[in-house]
């Protein structure tokens, strides 16, 4: 019964990080294939110099965590990157509460003073 | 006993405060104090009994100046279980899980004084406050590293540092002397924590290292891995660690279903997970918290975000060990709250 149980947990993690993967997966493969086919319709019209240095866009995974986020404003994504990791951004909060709360932060998840400034413009510009 | 720490910890969160004043009107008012955290009301059956838990934690966070910083963090909470006549024994307990003065020397160093949170794997530091956690109870091995109290008492360095802008290093060393009172309890330790995040796929790899210096002397040491990826919203962490006790993992997944019709739709704002954890017992050391036996537990949840920050919590847990198996159930909402030391700070 005892092993039925853990055999039963184990397969579920198994498969949920399969399906992840998997989809991950497909999302790149997706991004990539529209990149591609942008590039294609680039080179008909514009130069091979041209379509070479457009080629040259972020990888799929930067791509998704800019497309992901509605702002793409880099405090959008720096609260993304550290503070989104465990946490939704904080409701109705004024720029002198959040100095407050962004400087415990910094101390708890190490932020650096970059990361600090533009994550106090991102939630409380 | 139990009025003196209330008043010891109104005295400190006030005083805290108080300083935080006077450090903002001579900054020219660039913040104000700030008082965060949790309250929520949890409730646990686990082996047949019933337990209730109303719980509030609130945070200061009160910055002096450009550089300083002081931080607090307090608990209180009832706790009442099920007597075997059916009513509820009721047990009180406030307590200061830390209160520390930060200085933030530079972009990559802060050096912090006082009672702080022990760092160690990053369950203690980063997901214990309850609207944040996924799971009500806390993993098997969260007391490895970090002991009872989960608390320390001295000095750390730490902060993070960017070798290029697709890695960030980052690190925490402390030692911690020995306090037996009820109240500023600690162990005496020593140790560190480091960890490399890529921020481009919000991967973070760590390992933890303590040395135990008081009475018994042992190493504990630990791994943890924190994984959000940004195309899929799935929320992956798994923690190791190693005592003189024993050992023993938990990994978790949590996926918020968000892709069906956006995250604020009523399907949108659930959130499925699932933990798995595993312990072994190698010797019985007294008062280390951990269980008794090798354990084994199998965790699944459902975690509903409503509007207004306020969560409900609910999972399932199956335990088995050779001292026989219980079932575990949890449910519990929990609401995050901020507000300002005082009226008109918000503005």
């Amino acid at each position: 019964m005892k092993r039925n149980w853990m055999r039963i947990a184990l397969a579920c993690l198994f498969v949920g990080c399969v399906y992840c993967v998997v989809q991950t997966k497909a999302q790149n493969i997706q991004t990539q294939t529209q990149t591609q086919t942008q590039t294609e319709t680039q080179t008909q019209t514009q130069t091979q110099t041209q379509t070479q240095t457009q080629t040259a866009s972020p990888k799929p995974e930067e791509k998704a965590s800019k497309k992901i986020l509605r702002g793409d404003s880099e405090g959008e994504l720096r609260f993304a990157a550290h503070c989104g990791r465990c946490h939704a951004p904080p409701e109705d909060i004024s720029p002198r509460e959040a100095r407050a709360v962004v400087r415990q932060m910094r101390v708890r998840a190490m932020l650096s003073a970059e990361d600090e400034r533009l994550i106090l413009n991102y939630i409380a510009p | 006993m139990k009025i003196q720490r209330l008043f010891l910890t109104t005295i400190i969160l006030v005083c805290s405060g108080i300083f935080a004043c006077a450090g903002s009107i001579a900054q020219g008012q660039a913040s104000v104090p700030v008082i965060s955290g949790g309250v929520g009301f949890l409730s646990t059956t686990n082996g047949g009994t019933n337990y209730l838990e109303p719980i509030i934690v609130p945070v200061l966070s009160a910055p002096l100046g450009d550089h300083l910083l002081v931080e607090a963090r307090g608990e209180l909470l009832e706790f009442s279980s099920q007597a075997t006549n059916g009513g509820y024994q009721r047990q009180y307990f406030n307590e200061l899980d830390y209160t520390q003065l930060d200085y933030t020397v530079n972009s990559w160093l802060t050096i912090v004084g006082g009672r702080f949170l022990t760092p160690f794997g990053m369950y203690n530091e980063r997901l214990i406050p309850i609207w944040i956690h996924n799971l009500q109870d806390p993993p098997l091995i969260f007391v490895i590293g970090t002991r009872t109290s989960s608390s320390s008492l001295g000095g750390m360095v730490r902060g993070a540092f960017a070798p290029s802008s697709k890695v960030e290093v980052n690190y925490a060393a402390y030692f911690s002397a020995a306090d037996k009172s009820a109240y500023w309890g600690a162990g005496r330790a020593a140790g560190f924590r480091t960890g490399i995040f890529l921020p481009n796929r919000r991967l973070e790899i760590g390992m933890s290292y303590q040395r135990f210096l008081q009475g018994q002397r042992f190493n504990s040491f630990g791994a943890h891995l924190s994984w959000q990826p940004y195309t899929v919203p799935l929320d992956v962490k798994a923690e190791f660690a190693h005592s003189a006790s024993g050992y023993g993992y938990w990994a978790e997944v949590a996926y918020r279903l968000s892709r069906f019709h956006g995250a604020g739709s009523a399907i949108g704002r659930l959130q499925p997970v699932f933990r798995m954890q595993q312990f072994f017992r190698l010797q019985q050391i007294a008062g280390d918290s951990l269980p008794g036996v090798s354990t084994q537990q199998a965790d699944f949840g459902f975690d509903y975000y409503l509007p207004h920050q306020v969560r409900i919590n609910s999972n399932y847990s199956r335990q088995f060990s050779s001292q026989g198996n219980v079932n575990i159930w949890d449910a519990g909402i929990t609401y995050r709250f901020m507000f300002p030391l005082w009226p008109g700070g918000s503005k």
